[in-house]
């Protein structure tokens, strides 16, 4: 990753990932208003709605929330930035856990109870999805022989033969990621199963436009994670990997709305089984593939 | 030579000034210059090794004097400690100082006095290092104790004044006692415990460096039992015994060790020879014996309840044992066997104690809502994380190890000094209860919040540093140990992440900055934070002037090829990136901080009206006012002491012993 192609991206991240994110954003309520037998809202929706947030009073608890989710917003893009510059993995989920981290102070700082149950359920929710998220990474590192994103277009082959089951793992907890059900326990789309508005309850205006902007990015930058495990050195790769990620989002809308809300218990250990049993597992194919095909495949 | 003998003496000669001052004023003023002079000698020191490093020998006509100092000061230790147990009839620390006792004597006697040495004393990076932080941001916690103890010492006057009417005499003399202002002792310990561990950093010899181990023992004995109640000097008794156990162990290391055919009398040479043995076979039981030595001071599991006892003592003991002093002295010896360490069985055993510990003592601090307590389990965590990397043996863990401990030493005694100033102004260390500290106390509260940040999450140290031992744990191929990090990691963050929160949250306090800390205070405080900061920004300097170079020569110097090819494991790209994004995000938060704070026009919503515009509480149907304030998840039924605390340490002694056995009997198959 040189300074250039990191500008080159944060630069496209910033303007492509709102874009992306956005649509994402309107074919899912689209889809999902289908599904519950609904026509559902124009594309361009969740825009209008931003647009119609940013432009309320700006009405504030305290002058701490609304810059803690600045913040958030901003190393969100950094962390996109740096992985589609083809930068460490690493940095990128660091990045991306500062970006959480600072969401989740905005709640607490309101001081309110109905947030800090959101936030509380949002901590529960990391604690769920971080070991595979940094396991991930070193699994890259096993099949690339480097941490950095860029690997990945000089393999003969995509990671996906060899990380099954990495991949597998990375597909459940990233449910929780996307805020999808039945692991949208801090925050849901759906009203019928939300306490209040979960850690976004004291978030107006302004405030919550920046929350549904950082979702966009953080979204497209997940579907980047699902995305590297089906790139190698073949020219069509990069549109394969596109597909499957829009693939991949598909199946969690279907799974968001065939699955209602479950209690954290089920959430945490659920989480860390799957993860446990496909990093382990995966950890033997990779040594069995590494003792009998070493340097074939 | 002069500047080494200086800062290990100075500090002594300090303490026996302190001792005979009682006069407040005069008190401080000596604390503070003499502070400021360990601090000036220490960056003295550095500018002098860089420009030519150096070992020394001590003048001969020196030596014999220094050894019979140094008997005398080890035996005095032993039987201040024995004669305090005889008084409180613990059966087990009486047996335990009359064995560290006769050890001492047998392998000074027998063995080390006649010794010939190439080195006595020492100078390389890594003790700079050490130095560096014993000096700042040891000393630093003594400036701040001048103020809280003065506080201290207020509270205790006060109680002086209020002493019920008492008819029994014998009672109202043990209350009078636990009143008295022993302020001059508290200081002079404080001292002579940064002297000892210049000793420990310095000493080549041996024989030195147990010495000064007893001494910190009895350091730490003391200042845990200051307050002479009963729970006090129990924990200070829990305390001695396990670290005299340590010491015993450590004793007959060096007696192992100078019973062999080429005896050795040298740290540098014991690690030479154990790192060069094909399997670290040789050496294999000494090895294991100092690195449990090492694992008892830096309380690892199963012995962490000495270190969670020791916090019924003045804060800035807490602060010390936990940053600068005490656990650092294990860890600190254990990075420098780590060349010893790696594939073999002194190795396995560091390394699975060391993960463990982090593990267990990272879930065991979730469940804890008393802030003193979190921070306790998690430097037996972070210290079991520097353990860790230690025993995996490549120069890039010990990279990591190094950095982690530098971290956690500047993060820990400035979170642990806020605490005590929050608990002194606020009236409480519960974390539910300080929840409105940023209102009342904002700065406080950023020290608290950055020193939190500095333990977790990126672009602070410790994450990069942790960062670093994913790489190097990644590298070297220890599978189990990838997991433990992963997991544990995801534990840390709920941890910190869910008093962060409470720590930030703004409430409605109709009279903020209610407490106010006192000017000295919050300058020490002020200056803890920013040694922190500067650091942390330093990260690519440190790592090119300091550590790599100490990776390097060790490599040289045992003839390691790893070791002589070490860089930065995480390039220097990368350390750049977070240097600049941390200072961005610092900059932001600093101007935050001092922006005018804007006018509250909103409320929060409580399903209900709100009564009181200060606390959270509403008006049910019934005219009554409910409360609707929220508590952290604690999750005692998973996380809890009486969960999982006994369960998991029982388990952890019972490896270690298990470890302990398999080198005895290696050992022996190989007489």
């Amino acid at each position: 990753m040189t300074p250039l192609s990191f500008v080159i991206a944060l630069v496209a991240f910033t303007v492509f990932g709102a874009v992306f994110g956005c649509l994402i954003a309107g074919v899912d309520r689209i889809i999902t208003a289908r599904m519950q037998g609904r026509v559902g809202p124009p594309l361009l929706q969740p825009y209008y709605d931003v647009r119609k947030l940013l432009a309320k009073e700006n009405r504030s608890l305290n002058g701490f929330m609304g810059y803690y989710l600045v913040l958030s917003l901003i190393f969100a893009i950094l962390s996109g930035a740096i992985f589609f510059a083809g930068g460490n993995l690493l940095l990128v989920v660091f990045l991306i856990g500062l970006s959480t981290l600072l969401f989740i102070v905005a709640a607490y700082s309101s001081r309110s109870p109905y947030a800090e149950i959101g936030a509380g359920r949002e901590i529960i929710q990391v604690l769920a999805y971080e070991p595979m998220i940094l396991l991930m990474p070193v699994f890259f590192f096993f099949a690339t022989g480097s941490f950095n994103v860029s690997a990945i277009f000089s393999l003969q082959y995509p990671l996906i033969v060899i990380l099954p089951l990495v991949f597998a793992g990375l597909l459940f907890i990233i449910t929780i990621k996307l805020r999808k059900s039945p692991f949208d326990l801090s925050y849901s789309h759906h009203a019928h199963q939300e306490l209040v508005k979960g850690i976004s309850t004291e978030m107006t205006g302004r405030n919550l436009a920046i929350v549904e902007i950082t979702h966009w990015y953080e979204n497209v930058l997940f579907l980047g994670y699902v995305g590297i495990f089906f790139v190698w050195v073949h020219p069509v790769a990069l549109v394969i990997a596109v597909v499957v990620a829009l693939a991949v989002y598909f199946l969690e809308i279907v799974i968001d709305n065939t699955f209602a809300r479950v209690k954290w218990q089920s959430m945490l250990g659920w989480s860390w089984a799957v993860t446990l049993v496909c990093t382990v597992s995966n950890l033997v194919l990779l040594t069995v593939i590494i003792r009998f095909f070493a340097g074939g495949l | 030579m002069l500047i080494i003998a200086s800062l290990i003496i100075f500090p002594v000669v300090v303490a026996l000034l302190l001792m005979v001052i009682r006069n407040e004023a005069a008190r401080s003023a000596l604390v503070i210059g003499a502070v400021v002079i360990l601090g000036a000698l220490s960056v003295v020191l550095t500018v002098q090794y860089l420009l030519t490093p150096q070992s020394f020998v001590v003048p001969e006509y020196l030596l014999e004097p220094i050894h019979y100092c140094a008997l005398a000061i080890g035996l005095a230790c032993t039987l201040y400690v024995l004669v305090r147990a005889i008084r409180a009839k613990k059966i087990l620390v009486i047996l335990l100082a009359v064995g560290v006792g006769v050890l001492i004597v047998v392998y000074e006697m027998a063995f080390a006095h006649y010794a010939v040495v190439k080195a006595d004393l020492y100078v390389d990076q890594l003790s700079i290092i050490m130095a560096l932080i014993i000096a700042f941001i040891g000393g630093g916690i003594c400036l701040y104790a001048i103020y809280y103890m003065r506080d201290h010492q207020k509270h205790l006057d006060h109680e002086g004044h209020e002493l019920p009417e008492e008819n029994d005499p014998a009672l109202l003399k043990a209350a009078r006692m636990l009143l008295q202002d022993r302020r001059h002792i508290f200081f002079a310990i404080l001292f002579v415990f940064l002297g000892a561990m210049f000793a420990i950093v310095f000493s080549n010899r041996l024989s030195w460096l147990l010495v000064g181990w007893e001494v910190i023992t009895l350091c730490s004995f003391v200042l845990i039992g200051y307050t002479r109640t009963k729970e006090a000097t129990n924990n200070a008794f829990r305390a001695v015994a396990i670290n005299m156990s340590g010491s015993l162990a450590l004793a007959a290391a060096l007696i192992m060790v100078a019973m062999g055919t080429a005896p050795i009398f040298e740290l540098d040479l014991f690690i030479a020879t154990a790192a060069n043995s094909a399997t670290g076979g040789v050496l294999a039981l000494p090895v294991m014996l100092i690195a449990f030595a090492c694992m008892t001071k830096a309380a690892q599991m199963p012995f962490q309840s000495w270190l969670l006892g020791a916090m019924v003592a003045p804060t800035p003991v807490s602060a010390l044992l936990h940053s600068a002093t005490m656990v650092k002295a294990g860890v600190f010896i254990l990075i420098k066997l780590s060349p010893a360490l790696g594939w073999n069985l002194p190795g396995l055993f560091v390394l699975i104690i060391g993960g463990l510990s982090f593990l267990g003592c990272t879930a065991l601090s979730i469940s804890q809502s008393n802030s003193k307590r979190v921070l306790a389990y998690s430097t037996v965590a972070n210290l079991g994380l520097i353990a860790m990397c230690a025993g995996i043996g490549t120069p890039e863990a010990a990279w990591a190890g190094i950095f982690l401990l530098i971290f956690h030493a500047a993060a820990k005694a400035l979170l642990f000094c806020c605490i005590g100033t929050a608990e002194h102004h606020l009236g409480s260390r519960d974390i539910e209860k300080l929840d409105n500290i940023f209102v009342r106390m904002p700065w406080i509260a950023t020290f608290l919040a950055v020193g939190m940040m500095a333990m977790f999450i990126a672009p602070f140290g410790m994450l990069v540093s942790k960062w670093a031992a994913l790489v190097s744990i990644a590298e070297s191929g220890h599978m189990e140990m990838l997991f433990i990090l992963a997991f544990g990691s995801a534990l840390t963050f709920v941890v910190w992440a869910k008093w962060l929160g409470k720590a930030l949250a703004v409430g409605n306090t109709s009279d903020p900055e209610t407490g106010k800390a006192g000017k000295g205070e919050f300058f020490t405080l002020a200056v803890l934070a920013a040694l922190l900061v500067i650091i942390t920004l330093a990260i690519p300097l440190v790592s090119s002037v300091f550590v790599v170079p100490w990776l390097k020569e060790t490599g040289v110097v045992l003839g390691l090829l790893p070791w002589i090819q070490a860089s930065d494991v995480l390039g220097s790209d990368n350390l750049i990136i977070m240097s600049i994004i941390f200072l961005a995000l610092l900059g932001l938060l600093l101007a935050q901080l001092l922006k005018k704070r804007p006018e509250q026009n909103d409320t929060i919503y409580l399903a209900g009206v709100g009564s009181d515009k200060d606390e959270r509480g509403y008006s049910n149907s019934f005219g009554e006012v409910v409360d609707a304030g929220h508590r952290n998840w604690y999750m005692d039924k998973i996380f809890g002491e009486n969960a999982m605390g006994r369960q998991a340490t029982i388990m952890i002694g019972a490896v270690m012993v298990i470890f302990l056995v398999l080198g005895v009997v290696l050992e022996l198959i190989s007489l």
